[in-house]
């Protein structure tokens, strides 16, 4: 039906298959969406913040999509800037993944602020001191960059393209790119680090504060180093999800293994500098204050010690290690259980960052206060997810997003018959893929 | 179509501009900032004209000074008013701060209504005012022509100021002797004072000269007596590096502010009060001059002190070491000013006559008595002069019968009132109160075994109630004559709390009538002149003002330019001819007292094994338990380990607890021997093992959302126990036991 | 804010209070009156702490020790209107995006401006007292009600945070009249807060730091040098070791209620004075 949509020589699931899918996400979608109006009908009473937690899961959904979708402009960077030709094949992805978590982030925000009619004050009446207002002209800016760079692709789409118009914009804006990506990565580089900052500044908040360089508190570059490190493992993990739902290899092994390696490097110097941050932080910042660091985890299993132990060793120094050993990262399961604690430890970061700020009492008579988001926080949470899935099927099935696909999934090759393997035979990933083909037809999108 | 850059970047960036220069985005922005800004439903109070005027708080017997601002016909705001003797300070309490909320609030009661349904059930028909005193009237008209004057009975907050006295002077023309007024502590001061100086009138303890305060469990910073102006004269103390003493069995407010905290064993404070007196006279620290010039049977006071309150023995079981006794004794008798204060909480209860003698005859043995800093008996007001009230046969008949409670007979002879032996003879006897007058008064939720109330009530054929606000009583009402509240209105309200000078505070009406009431004043005299005959004549104004300014006379003018009217600062009564007793001395032992301090404490009631707990009330500035209810924004005040959500807690010591195995926020049964509830645990250091310590003030049944359902009212755990020798109700608290829920 | 623009070269006011803990008896009218002064919505249930606005709170702490060494001291917070390391890095002020919440350098009053702020709340997690609260329902006053509203103070809307404002509207009108009378300086007596004046064990002494006239800073004795810290041995500041600098000085006798304002390691002596960190 929708054949002449789908991008030249690749092969899609039937329509019927793909309505199905779409609209199980978009069951959800509308699930998300029906919280969103309960709490811009009756307001933020319909979620379980409080004045004690007047930051909470949203924020810190917030914060991790942002970092999650860091792989875009450390891609774009490493391709544009640094010249890392190869990524081109993974660039589109990266683009479009974090395109989709820059969207939801602001729909979050749109969601989370009391006043969204007037969210607009931030530039009107900005505060230049503020970490916030740095977030909200970077973080808008930079969507702005990404959906430049999304555009394009877009217009790629096979009937889009025989549009002269829209041929010839997309091929300015590809020549654009460069300037684009090199604008983007260094608007990622200061929202991701005043990202950071919203939590580094505070001073009332012992728990959070940290000591400056300049103007900007440690967790600024903390939180840019970490977005570079850990975004790149959410887009490469994005990607070996994808492979497995559509029983395609997309991407070429020696692309994943580079941007593995970076990213892997990217943890370990990230996590070497939080360590030291914890420590410096520990021993020096909190004492000054006159608390003790294990204050901080006391007084409720929630928050205990676990929380610091799973974030920077289980999550930090294990996934950076594995990934930058080479016999573990060219393995598929290695490669993508260090993926997996990644993604777990920068949003562990972002929570901590966040809601633990919030449960830790300052003046010695306060109390600890725990929260339990409500089921409209969660929703609208959610949302994001199912419209981050739904993005992915139409992109994917219309958009020629992997250029490599073509390549590596001829289909000169007879129905019902083994694609030929064109990777690396050790690689597990293809190995399964290989037995699971089978099955294909079931679970191809 | 070739699209060159140039011509790419010219159209997004025209494009942008464009828009940017169409009014489309700056009107929708200004939009939305302008309808954010005016949500219709989000009220825009009206600006006007300032004015502000004086009057009085009449929500307690405080009687603070008030300043109420005004925008044009609103009042806006509720403050003191300062340098006044009303209020020096110009603090309020809470309740007084948030007085708007009631004037303004949903719990106000419309108009006259009539029950229409079963008692109690809330169904109700309005009616006019002249329905409504045509069917008063008619009903009375009814009693006394069956010859039973004497069955109607009248219960008010109060019996000073002209509306306590226009009730009275109606009971009077219409024949009946049943007049009462709500416990409180002044009943046994007033017992106190005419046992030991023969004066009929009031204490005016003169907390704000004192330099040492002994307190036996009074509530001086959480609302005894006026609160305002014994704050600050707690404050002065401090100032002064005066000496605050607590005796009490929890850490109150006040305890923890004191200098030191006995935590006395409650009902040991008599004993504990009399091993002082021991201590000070077997140290010679008493005032010799006071005690041989102007002190009869200081002898047998000894004697009696001697043999029973050696502090060693009263320490044994007191819970206060016998040093500390002797010190605290040693310090209260060398300071320049002591005074000792009886009175438990506020002063709600009239408490043991027992202990309120020992603890005068310690301020009589440090020769405080009448004395800047000590205790002053102010003598009752007078200036109501009113003709005599005319009485028919009828009414002379009546007012021939035994009081329903045989206060003021041979039996409780100093007693003015005694409101639980009330209930209990309609209880006993139904058929002797026909008609209840209830006025500024919540019997069925303010008095201690309330249920026992409520039975009452349910046995009395007519209640008229006058209240302002749909209450626990106005629920069991046949009719309600609904008052103006304090703020619309004039009252004169004689001080008798918090001062040593006699003075009358003015209530007028800061804005005009909100509802259809009428003022209480006005309604009675409109049911006697309705009653016709000698009744009617009886009262011979036109309507209350006219009443309430001939009762002021002289002062009128002053008064309702000031807003109060004050003695000027005098000296205290003499000494020698201070005493009406009939050897002209202050009375510390004879035959009647010796006999009060025979008998022992008024027990709590209930047996120890089965309720091995003793649950005592204790009382919340932020909490009211008067016959108005608390406001929302007092209840912005009361803690969550008070009141959360619907649930009330009880303090209870970590051991007890411990020893129950119940922890912080549990859920429990909490039963008495005449009732029980479900309650919520809070641990507190401050309770002393063994209690179960309860707010008063919550768990109403009626006065809407904003308080009914909420916690629980003690009183309905608790029940009287008659003081012997008053015949006052002296209940301390009851024994309980908590079982989990 | 215009205030800064002042061509008046005298020194700036700096409202403050001093509030002694060992007066304060806990009452609550300090609460209540603030709340009807600034008038502050209220619900049928506000036993939800977390979600109750109270512009004044008094808390309740304790020494810790078992019946009958226990004691009890209250402490009233307002907004401590902090003025941080540098006059206007209030920990509030520095991060509101929207300038909706603002440092006054005539005043030393920290500000909150309804019609501005977004509701992002970000205010409330920079500040370590509490002192801010959301509007997290539409305000609703029972039917008859909205008659005591007060017009001098806005009632706020839904999705809006608020605090205490020192009575802002107060100082507007005093300095208004103050002004017409061709006067040059707002008296003592004129500009006083509602909970101050409500006081009735007279806890709260409010005024201007910088004027020695004032009670409040013969109290206080603020060193301008160390950044206002107070020189009076009984006073203390709320965790002034994170540099908050703030505007209202507690007062006590007693150690444990002086050493409950601030956090403390098991080895440090409180009355040794730390000095803050500077931080931007
Ligand atoms: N809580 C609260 N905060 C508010 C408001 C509110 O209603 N409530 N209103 C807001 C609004 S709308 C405004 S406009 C601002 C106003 O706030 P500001 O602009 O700060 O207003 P003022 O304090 O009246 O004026 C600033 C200074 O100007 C000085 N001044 C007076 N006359 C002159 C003159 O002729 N020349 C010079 N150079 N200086 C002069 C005065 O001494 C004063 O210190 O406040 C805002 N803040
Ligand atoms: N006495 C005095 N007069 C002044 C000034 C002063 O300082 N003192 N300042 C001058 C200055 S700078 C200004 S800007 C003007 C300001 O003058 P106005 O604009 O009159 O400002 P306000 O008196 O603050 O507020 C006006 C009314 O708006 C209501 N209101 C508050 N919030 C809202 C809302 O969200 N929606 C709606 N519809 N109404 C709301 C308030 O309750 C109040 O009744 O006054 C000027 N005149
Ligand atoms: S103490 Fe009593 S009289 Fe004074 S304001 Fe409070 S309620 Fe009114
Ligand atoms: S107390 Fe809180 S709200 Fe007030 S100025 Fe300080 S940080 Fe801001
Ligand atoms: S909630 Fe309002 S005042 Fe607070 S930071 Fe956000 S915009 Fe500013
Ligand atoms: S200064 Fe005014 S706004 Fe602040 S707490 Fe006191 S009364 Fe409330
Ligand atoms: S009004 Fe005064 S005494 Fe009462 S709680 Fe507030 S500060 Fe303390
Ligand atoms: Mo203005």
């Amino acid at each position: 039906m929708d054949s002449a949509l789908i991008p030249d020589g690749v092969r899609r699931c039937p329509l019927w298959k793909f309505l199905l899918g779409l609209s199980v996400a978009g069951a959800v979608l509308l699930w998300g969406v029906y919280a969103m109006l309960l709490c811009w009908v009756k307001g933020l009473n319909q979620t379980n913040m409080n004045d004690y937690y007047g930051f909470a899961l949203w924020i810190w959904a917030d914060l991790a999509v942002i970092a999650l979708g860091g792989g875009a402009f450390f891609t774009g960077l490493l391709k544009y800037v640094i010249g890392k030709d190869e990524l081109k094949n993974i660039i589109n992805y990266a683009v479009l993944i974090g395109f989709i978590c820059y969207s939801s982030a602001l729909l979050i925000l749109a969601i989370d602020v009391g006043q969204p009619l007037r969210s607009w004050f931030i530039f009107w009446h900005a505060n230049v001191h503020s970490m916030l207002t740095e977030v909200a002209f970077c973080l808008s800016c930079y969507f702005a960059v990404l959906t430049i760079e999304y555009i394009p692709l877009v217009l790629e789409n096979r009937q889009l393209d025989k549009v002269p118009f829209f041929h010839n914009l997309s091929h300015n804006m590809h020549s654009a790119m460069a300037v684009f990506a090199a604008t983007g990565a260094f608007l990622s580089f200061f929202h991701q680090g005043s990202l950071g900052g919203v939590a580094g500044v505070l001073f009332g908040r012992p728990f959070a504060f940290r000591e400056h360089i300049l103007i900007w508190p440690y967790t600024f570059f903390l939180f840019t180093w970490s977005a570079a490190a850990y975004g790149p493992s959410f887009t490469l993990f994005i990607t070996w999800l994808t492979e497995k739902i559509t029983h395609k290899k997309l991407v070429k092994d020696n692309v994943v293994f580079l941007l593995a390696k970076i990213s892997g490097w990217m943890i370990l110097t990230y996590i070497a500098a939080k360590s030291v941050d914890t420590l410096y932080w520990m021993f020096q910042t909190a004492p000054a204050q006159g608390l003790q660091w294990h204050f901080f985890y006391q007084n409720n299993a929630f928050y205990g010690k676990w929380i610091l132990f799973t974030e920077i060793i289980l999550c930090g120094w294990l996934p950076a290690l594995i990934l930058v050993y080479r016999p573990l990262r060219e393995r598929a399961s290695w490669r993508v259980t260090a993926f997996v604690l990644g993604i777990i430890g920068v949003s562990l970061n972002r929570w901590v960052m966040v809601l633990q700020t919030m449960a830790v009492p300052v003046m010695p008579f306060d109390e600890w206060v725990l929260y339990i988001p409500s089921w409209q926080e969660v929703a609208t949470t959610i949302l994001p997810v199912a419209y981050g899935v739904i993005l992915i099927m139409i992109s994917y099935r219309y958009l020629p997003i992997f250029p490599q696909e073509k390549e590596l999934n001829p289909i000169t090759i007879p129905n019902g018959q083994e694609p030929e393997l064109t990777t690396d035979p050790q690689d597990l990933a293809v190995k399964t893929m290989a037995v699971s083909n089978s099955v294909e037809e079931v679970a191809a999108t | 179509m070739k699209l060159s850059r140039r011509c790419f970047l010219s159209l997004s960036i025209g494009g942008t501009v464009g828009t940017a220069l169409t009014p489309l985005p700056w009107k929708l922005t200004d939009d939305m900032s302008i309808w954010s800004q005016n949500w219709p439903w989000t009220p825009v109070p009206p600006d006007g004209a300032y004015t502000y005027i004086n009057s009085t708080c009449t929500l307690c017997p405080g009687h603070c000074g008030i300043r109420v601002r005004k925008v044009d016909d609103r009042a806006v705001k509720i403050e003191g008013q300062e340098g006044t003797p009303l209020n020096q300070g110009g603090g309020l309490c809470p309740l007084g701060l948030s007085g708007l909320q009631l004037l303004y609030g949903p719990r106000r009661i419309q108009g006259p209504l009539k029950r229409d349904g079963e008692r109690g059930k809330g169904q109700w028909k309005p009616i006019s005012w002249q329905q409504a005193i045509d069917e008063v009237s008619r009903k009375l008209a009814d009693i006394r022509s069956q010859g039973k004057p004497q069955s109607l009975a009248c219960l008010t907050d109060s019996d000073t100021g002209t509306v306590p006295q226009l009730f009275k002077r109606f009971l009077n023309a219409y024949g009946s002797p049943n007049f009462f007024r709500m416990p409180s502590v002044e009943d046994a001061y007033e017992s106190v004072l005419s046992l030991t100086q023969g004066v009929d009138g009031f204490a005016g303890l003169d907390l704000y000269n004192a330099d040492f305060i002994l307190s036996f469990g009074s509530a001086l910073l959480d609302g005894y007596g006026a609160p305002p102006r014994v704050m600050q004269a707690i404050s002065r103390l401090k100032e002064q590096n005066g000496t605050l003493v607590q005796v009490e069995h929890r850490l109150s407010n006040t305890a923890a502010k004191a200098n030191v905290w006995l935590a006395a064993k409650p009902g040991t404070e008599a004993d504990l009060a009399l091993s002082m007196a021991y201590v000070i006279i077997a140290q010679q620290k008493y005032d010799t001059d006071f005690i041989g010039t102007h002190t009869e049977g200081f002898e047998a006071f000894v004697r009696m002190v001697q043999e029973r309150f050696d502090p060693q023995k009263v320490a044994a079981y007191c819970g206060v070491e016998a040093d500390v006794i002797v010190r605290t004794a040693l310090a209260f008798a060398t300071a320049q000013k002591p005074l000792a204060v009886y009175g438990k909480g506020k002063g709600q209860t009239a408490g043991s006559l027992r202990e309120a003698l020992a603890v005068h005859a310690l301020n009589a043995l440090v020769g405080n008595i009448n004395r800047v800093g000590g205790v002053q008996a102010i003598p009752a007001y007078d200036y109501l002069q009113w003709p005599a009230v005319m009485t028919d046969e009828t009414a002379a008949a009546g007012l021939q019968t035994q009081r329903l409670d045989r206060a003021r007979s041979p039996e409780f002879p100093h007693a003015q009132a005694i409101v639980h032996r009330l209930f209990e003879t309609v209880n006993a006897s139904p058929g002797e109160v026909q008609a209840l007058f209830v006025a500024e008064a919540n019997p069925c939720y303010s008095l201690p075994g309330s249920a026992n109330v409520q039975e009452a009530f349910d046995k009395i054929p007519y209640v008229v109630s006058f209240s302002s606000y749909m209450d626990e009583t106005a629920m069991q009402a046949d009719l309600i004559l609904p008052n103006h509240v304090y703020l619309e209105r004039y009252e004169d309200v004689p001080v008798r709390s918090g001062t040593t000078r006699p003075m009358i505070g003015l209530c007028q009406p800061v804005v005009a009538p909100q509802l259809n009431t009428r003022h209480v004043g006005d309604s009675v005299i409109l049911i006697a002149k309705a009653l016709k005959g000698a009744v009617a004549e009886s009262f011979p104004w036109a309507d209350y003002e006219s009443c309430l300014q001939e009762a002021l006379g002289d002062q009128w003018d002053a008064i309702s330019d000031q807003g109060f009217w004050a003695a000027a600062e005098s000296a205290p009564a003499s000494l020698d001819n201070g005493f009406g007793t009939p050897s002209g001395k202050f009375t510390l032992m004879d035959e009647t007292i010796g006999a009060v301090y025979q008998v022992g404490e008024p027990s709590a009631a209930g047996d120890a094994s089965e309720y091995p707990l003793l649950l005592m009330p204790y009382d919340s500035i932020r909490l009211t338990s008067r016959y108005v209810g608390g406001t929302p924004f007092m209840l912005k005040t009361v803690a969550d380990t008070v009141l959360k959500g619907q649930d009330g807690f009880v303090d209870l010591n970590p051991e007890t607890a411990a020893h129950i195995g119940l922890g912080e926020g549990q859920a429990v049964r909490l039963s008495t021997p005449v009732g029980e509830a479900r309650v919520r645990v809070h641990l507190d250091d401050g309770v002393m093992p063994g209690i179960v310590s309860i707010p008063r003030g919550l768990g109403h049944t009626a006065q809407g959302p904003f308080l009914a359902g909420k916690g629980v009212n003690v009183n309905r755990l608790i029940a009287p126990v008659e003081d012997p020798a008053s015949g006052l109700d002296a209940a301390l608290g009851i024994r309980a036991k908590l079982t989990k829920a | 804010m215009k205030q800064t623009q002042t061509h008046n070269q005298k020194p700036p006011q700096r409202y403050g209070m001093a509030i002694d803990l060992d007066k304060c008896t806990g009452c609550g009218a300090c609460m209540v009156a603030c709340s009807a002064e600034n008038n502050v919505p209220f619900k049928e249930d506000e036993t939800n702490k977390l979600l109750s606005i109270t512009w004044m709170k008094v808390f309740r702490i304790t020494n810790g020790r078992e019946f009958p060494h226990a004691e009890v001291c209250y402490l009233p917070r307002p907004c401590q209107h902090c003025a941080g390391q540098h006059e206007g890095h209030s920990p509030c002020v520095s991060v509101c995006p929207a300038t909706a919440t603002d440092y006054s350098a005539q005043t030393g009053i920290v500000s909150q401006i309804y019609t501005r702020c977004f509701g992002c709340r970000y205010c409330m997690g920079a500040c370590p007292y509490h002192a801010r609260y959301f509007n997290w329902w539409d305000p609703v006053w029972p039917v008859g009600m909205e008659k005591s509203l007060s017009p001098n103070v806005s009632p706020r809307m839904r999705g809006v945070v608020e605090k205490c404002s020192f009575c802002f509207h107060r100082y507007q009108l005093a300095r208004d009249k103050a002004y017409a009378e061709d006067k040059r300086e707002v008296g003592e007596a004129e500009y006083q807060t509602a909970c101050a004046q409500a006081c009735p064990a007279g806890a709260i002494v409010f005024g201007d730091l910088n004027n020695p006239e004032h009670a409040v800073s013969r109290i206080a004795q603020p060193d301008r040098h160390d950044h206002y810290k107070s020189q009076n041995p009984r006073a203390f500041r709320l965790l002034e070791r994170l540099g908050t600098n703030t505007k209202v000085y507690y007062l006590s006798d007693r150690e444990w209620v002086r050493k409950a304002g601030d956090n403390y390691l098991a080895d440090e002596n409180p009355s040794a004075s730390t000095p803050p960190k500077e931080h931007a």
